[in-house]
């Protein structure tokens, strides 16, 4: 079902957190709202759940207008990145919770099949007759889910659901819940503060600072283009570099501390001495292109199949690499790496993109 | 109580804990230093322990055996033969002829008896008569004496003045105080020779006006009709009380203040506290003002043309209502704060998960928020029956068992019957039986309601990972 949110604004004791925000997520989509803590990720979430009233603007579930009904009636399954199992019941009792509540509840024997089918699809079957204390965590997210699922609500709402599970269980998880969402075909929203769980488990990802979705767009497209400073340094593990200069000569940039890289050829005609912030990421350093930038590697992180290096290219001005391992530069060498000068982004003094 | 229980564990295992490639010696030294740090460690709780809980109960067992009260004093009682013992004992099958034999008075000359009337005042010169010629002299008989004394040479001529000389000499084993019931059992011989060595005993045993070991407190107890009215009344006040009110009206308002704003919460807690925190006489005198003829319910209803008397003691409903609502109010704010912490320590999120997946207030309430109140509504219970068990004060304050004793409970009889009274006659033996009941009693309750609970599941270890 598609959700569209139209001018919602919410306020906390007369404080505004979130203005006229506009957002709308396509039928069978799994969205995610990407941001900082604080930014009101979670509290657009919980306005769609119906936990929090909106205070402006209206929130569609496909044609009908949920703004003003009650969590019990907008048909929502949300999980909580603590999970909020009922700890006194039984993981079968607290995935039928949903069915034998509510206006058209069923008999608790009528819950048996609905629970074990959904049981499947999220494979906890066997966990059932337990209780939330005897799961890890890891079982508790999927009975979590389950609990979200069975009813076959119209929108799916995951709050950091990953956040309380160690390295690989997230791994796991995440291609999980994609797999279940897919299945399921149900529109997800899914909130995160961490951009590699948004790129991989996400058709759109909306990045948010400050109570604004600053950008939407699909995860390679928005790590592509970012249309700000923000979104560009939120995006990418490890982060883009920013350098602080001006535009010199016809496609130059300089900086005060002597770097000097060219720009971009789209860029082509920005006026001399315009002052910009120019973005490397660590891929287009040190791998091909046709500029050059030399100095002194001073750091070295090795990751396995990727070696990370940290390169002083100017005093203050750090450079960063990351290349497919290699072992035959240190701490101290000097360098002269190719950098994709066609590929920087180039950002004006407010930030946005040029 | 259960923390220095672990402190004894503690100490127990540090003593076991040292490793066996340890020289012995240092074992040897470590151990004594370490169990006495703990001994030190726990002295004053054990001290404490002792004078204020062992003490007290142990000595509430040891006199609930006792027949104490105030006439036999808290000390070593004497063996004294009274008219009074003597009918009661004829009351209980003692024969007359027995009875007079024992309380015959004697005649003896003998020093004591002239030296008491020397002190009373008897002409000396008659005095010496006696000793003269009657030295030794035993007189059965009032008469027989008198004559004997009447022939002496300075006898005085009126009867009277010879009557009370002879009365110094008269000797008489009733009201006479003996130490040893050895003594008095010689004496009784001596006194009544006719006596069987059997009932002699009997009067020997009974003359004890100390405290002596007996059951028949429990057997008072235990047959006396009173029981059972005390009984009944203590069960519909504990259970009344505990269940409109600890309970129920605890358990409704943490839940509704739940809902609140916090400082309706705050403001609403603070005011159901106000009975439990103004002094107890305070509080009993508001609730008179409230409810007596004068006062301001008496009046409302005078005004709308209800019945208007004094509730507190004027009928017997009344009496229970209020009873029931003085100690409830205090109750319910007990009940309030517990559960008003556990409902707070219920995470948010489970409350909107609840939500989320369709459930009424109601449901919500009943299915999610319920559940997890077991323990603290279990604790209430627990606590409140054996505070309630126990609650004399306000109803001694209040209705005092009135009207009639249609609102005696167990606890406040016990306490008129040992320490306050119109007779005068504490009797601590039986109040102490009473008492111990009552100890009894709750403590069974405590076990039953653990077993119920399944005390053991719920302080389990909390396997859930955060």
């Amino acid at each position: 079902m598609r959700l569209q949110l139209e001018n919602f604004t919410k306020a906390f004791d007369g404080v505004p957190v979130i203005e006229d925000m506009n957002l709308q997520v396509e039928d069978g989509e799994m969205l995610a709202l990407l941001g900082p803590s604080g930014c009101g990720k979670s509290t657009t979430l919980f306005a769609i759940a119906g936990i929090y009233r909106a205070d402006g603007g209206r929130i569609l579930f496909g044609e009908r207008d949920m703004s003003n009904l009650p969590s019990q009636r907008r048909n929502v399954g949300v999980v909580f990145q603590n999970y909020a199992l009922y700890p006194h019941m039984s993981v079968q009792e607290n995935i039928a919770f949903p069915l034998t509540v509510g206006k058209n509840r069923m008999r608790k024997a009528d819950t048996v099949r609905p629970v074990r089918e959904i049981a499947e699809l999220i494979h906890i079957e066997e966990l059932l007759a337990r209780k939330p204390a005897q799961l890890s965590g890891g079982q508790q997210q999927r009975v979590a889910l389950a609990r979200a699922l069975v009813r076959r609500p119209d929108v799916l709402l995951l709050d950091e659901p990953l956040a309380n599970l160690d390295a690989k269980l997230r791994l796991e998880m995440r291609s999980e819940i994609r797999r279940i969402q897919r299945e399921t075909g149900i529109t997800a929203i899914l909130v995160t503060h961490d951009q590699v769980e948004a790129m991989s488990m996400c058709d759109r990802v909306a990045i948010m600072n400050k109570g604004e979705i600053l950008q939407i767009a699909p995860p390679t497209e928005m790590y592509r283009s970012p249309v700000s400073r923000f979104v560009a340094g939120f995006l990418g593990n490890p982060p883009i570099v920013f350098l602080d200069g001006h535009v010199t000569g016809e496609c130059g940039f300089t900086m005060e501390q002597g770097l000097s890289l060219p720009l971009p050829q789209r860029l082509r005609g920005l006026s001399s001495g315009q002052s910009l912030t120019l973005g490397v990421r660590p891929e287009h350093f040190g791998t091909s292109g046709a500029a050059v930038a030399s100095g002194k590697v001073t750091f070295v992180e090795p990751q396995g199949r990727e070696t990370l290096f940290d390169v002083e290219t100017a005093p203050g001005v750090v450079l960063r690499s990351i290349q497919p391992a290699r072992q035959d530069v240190g701490i101290g060498d000097t360098v002269s790496w190719p950098v994709d000068a066609e590929h920087l982004l180039a950002f004006d003094a407010a930030g946005t993109r040029l | 109580m259960s923390s220095s229980a672990e402190a004894t564990g503690g100490v127990a295992r540090a003593a076991r804990h040292p490793s066996t490639d340890r020289p012995h010696r240092q074992i040897a030294a470590a151990r004594p230093r370490i169990s006495l740090f703990g001994a030190l460690l726990l002295a004053p709780a054990l001290i404490l322990l002792t004078c204020f809980f062992l003490a007290p109960a142990v000595l509430t067992a040891v006199f609930a055996f006792t027949d104490m009260s105030t006439s036999t004093g808290i000390g070593k009682g004497q063996y004294v033969v009274t008219p009074n013992l003597l009918r009661e004992l004829a009351d209980a099958g003692l024969s007359d002829e027995v009875a007079e034999a024992v309380s015959v008075e004697t005649y003896t000359v003998d020093d004591a008896g002239l030296e008491a009337a020397e002190a009373g005042g008897v002409d000396g010169r008659f005095l010496k008569n006696i000793a003269d010629r009657l030295n030794g002299e035993t007189y059965t008989a009032a008469r027989e004496f008198e004559r004997a004394l009447r022939g002496l040479p300075d006898a005085p001529r009126s009867p009277r003045e010879l009557k009370l000389a002879a009365e110094h000499f008269g000797q008489s084993v009733l009201n006479q105080r003996f130490d040893t019931s050895e003594e008095l059992s010689a004496t009784l011989a001596e006194v009544a020779p006719n006596v069987s060595e059997e009932t002699r005993d009997r009067i020997v045993a009974s003359s004890y006006t100390g405290a002596v070991w007996t059951t028949e407190n429990f057997h008072t107890l235990a047959t006396q009709r009173e029981t059972a009215r005390l009984v009944a009344n203590t069960f519909l006040f504990v259970s009344a009380t505990l269940g409109f009110f600890n309970l129920s009206l605890g358990l409704f308002l943490a839940i509704v203040l739940f809902y609140m704003p916090k400082p309706v919460n705050s403001v609403f807690s603070t005011l159901w506290l106000l009975p439990r925190i103004t002094p107890v006489v305070l509080y009993a005198i508001m609730w008179k003002w409230f409810t007596w003829e004068g006062g301001f319910l008496p009046v409302l209803a005078e005004q709308v043309g209800l019945p208007s008397f004094n509730y507190m003691k004027g009928s017997v409903v009344t009496a229970w209502i209020t009873m029931i609502m003085v100690n409830g109010f205090i109750g319910a704010s007990f009940g309030l704060i517990l559960f008003s912490g556990a409902l707070r320590a219920i995470p948010v999120q489970q409350l909107w998960a609840s939500e989320v997946d369709g459930a009424t207030r109601w449901q919500q309430v009943r299915r999610i928020i319920l559940p997890q109140l077991r323990w603290p509504i279990l604790f209430v219970t627990a606590y409140q029956t054996l505070s309630l068990l126990s609650a004399y004060e306000q109803i001694w304050l209040t209705t005092n068992g009135g009207p009639g004793k249609t609102t005696t409970v167990w606890a406040l009889e016990a306490f008129r019957t040992a320490l306050s009274n119109y007779s005068g006659n504490l009797e601590y033996g039986l109040g102490a039986a009473m008492a111990l009941v009552l100890v009894i009693v709750g403590l069974t309750l405590s076990i039953l309601y653990l077993l119920l609970f399944r005390f053991g599941e719920l302080v389990s270890k909390p396997r859930i990972e955060f």
